[in-house]
């Protein structure tokens, strides 16, 4: 009787052991797939989307238009009478502003295509006052392969 | 870890449910058996001269030591008249109404001190307190001492602020109308006809009109004496009225003070001084209800902001108000 009690001990030592040498194994086949693959993982995120110069992503979309054109006064409300004619081919937007609108302070805001850019950047007031000399705004697409200069053109409402 | 350590977790998380489930037992506040007393500042916003500062100053004492003899408010520096302590102790009924109940005689008030003498036998009352902001309290701080006497000998003070008391100025509801009392003076935050105009145009800084002009959107506008004529149609200035204003136009700048609406919007001195007028125009055309115009005058005295409390168009007129700051 106390024979087999000893034997019993003495498998379930064995098998405890041998589990704890099956999870070790384990643990080494494990550790270096995960290795494996992180190290893909961040070689593939890092070369497929680069940024560019502002921390853009560049893509590979090479659309390259302005989708809306507004226009706000120094109160940040529009300025302007009617919606904005916007010609993607002629790369021109024209827009007519109220009579009495201050030309000198101005926020325009761009709505462009899926990520396109502009250049150069809008930080603050433009002053637009300058009629002969309209102001231009470079789209640059998602790519940033194709670039398209749109010119803004003003008009005052007049009396009738 | 071994396997017998994982029974041990449900016992740890059933510790801390019991414990964290376990509530204080709620015992009532033991009432004080002494005077005591309690005020808030009910106005917000930046305390400007000739206006009030309210505040609810609450006091009690057990029913059984007495009743409440007087009230009494000490300001720093005396408010200007129509300062005042309540006599009517105010509770609120069930619609949400404040109702008085008159607890003493109206206030007297001497130099800095404002007084209410109870006459009816109570032992608990909230009384309000208006201060008008006088003009010697113009950009110095204002405190105040509330006060409380009982009839058993015990008395109870309370102090508040300080507030400082703003260096703009303030004006309210001027009508503008169209070829009539229609220039405005920042300096004297006020509106003159021609011939007022014509004896101070070194005063006058905008002028306001009404148009309706077919093709156009005019409207409303308040313009500089020296803008282009376009802005000016059919106007003609007094002699020697040419300041040129420097403004601009705003919108959603509701300031409480001025519109006296539900916005908590307020204008105080700091904003006149971080202003940047470079590069402004001196003409604002289609000024609406509600919108609002920064101005600065031509010789950089004065900034003001001018909000449009409401326009007629039949009658051609503008109603504004006016806060104005004075710079160095």
């Amino acid at each position: 009787m106390k024979i087999s009690i000893k034997r019993e001990q003495g498998s379930v030592l064995v098998e405890a052991l041998s589990n704890r040498i099956n999870f070790l194994e384990m643990r080494k086949y494990l550790i270096i797939p995960s290795v494996i693959i992180m190290f893909i993982l961040g070689w593939v995120g890092c070369s497929d989307f680069p940024v560019d110069e502002d921390g853009l992503l560049i893509t590979e979309r090479a659309e390259c238009y302005v989708s809306n054109f507004e226009l706000l006064g120094a109160d940040f409300q529009t300025v302007r009478t009617q919606n904005a004619v916007i010609d993607t081919t002629a790369q021109t937007i024209g827009v007519e502003v109220f009579f009495g609108t201050d030309l000198k302070n101005l926020y325009p805001q761009f709505s462009l295509v899926t990520d396109a850019k502009l250049d150069p950047k809008i930080t603050g007031k433009v002053d637009f006052s300058d009629l002969a000399n309209p102001k231009q705004w470079t789209v640059v697409s998602g790519n940033r392969q194709v670039r398209k200069t749109y010119t803004v053109f003003i008009t005052v409402q007049q009396q009738q | 870890m071994q396997r017998k350590y994982y029974s041990l977790i449900p016992i740890m998380f059933l510790i801390v449910f019991l414990f964290a489930c376990q509530e204080d037992e709620y015992s009532l506040p033991e009432p004080g058996t002494e005077l005591q007393n309690d005020a808030i500042k009910r106005t917000l916003g930046p305390n400007v001269v000739g206006l009030n500062l309210e505040f609810a100053y609450a006091m009690a004492l057990p029913q059984d030591e007495g009743k409440i003899v007087s009230a009494e408010v000490e300001a720093s520096i005396a408010g200007a008249a129509g300062t005042y302590l309540e006599n009517k102790s105010y509770y609120t009924n069930g619609s949400g109404d404040d109702i008085g109940v008159v607890v003493g005689g109206p206030s007297a008030t001497t130099g800095k001190t404002t007084v209410v003498t109870f006459t009816k036998d109570t032992c608990a009352a909230t009384l309000r307190y208006y201060y008008v902001i006088p003009e010697e309290a113009r950009g110095n701080e204002v405190t105040f001492t509330f006060s409380a006497k009982a009839s058993n000998g015990e008395s109870v003070s309370y102090n508040m602020g300080p507030y400082a008391v703003a260096n703009m100025d303030l004006k309210l509801d001027l009508v503008a109308t169209d070829g009539a009392a229609c220039y405005l003076s920042i300096a004297d935050m006020a509106l003159y006809d021609a011939a007022g105009a014509a004896a101070n145009p070194d005063k006058i800084d905008l002028v306001y009109l009404y148009r309706s002009i077919s093709g156009i959107t005019f409207a409303h506008a308040l313009v500089s004496p020296a803008a282009e004529s376009q802005y000016l149609p059919g106007v003609n200035l007094p002699s020697g009225v040419n300041n040129s204003t420097k403004q601009m136009k705003a919108w959603d700048l509701r300031d409480q003070q001025l519109a006296r609406l539900q916005y908590g919007v307020f204008i105080d001195d700091l904003d006149f001084q971080e202003l940047d007028f470079a590069g402004a125009p001196n003409f604002a055309i289609n000024m609406k209800a509600e919108s609002g115009l920064w101005v600065e005058t031509e010789d950089g005295k004065y900034r003001a902001y001018i909000f449009v409390n409401g326009v007629n168009n039949s009658n051609k007129n503008m109603t504004l108000s006016i806060k104005r700051y004075q710079m160095n």
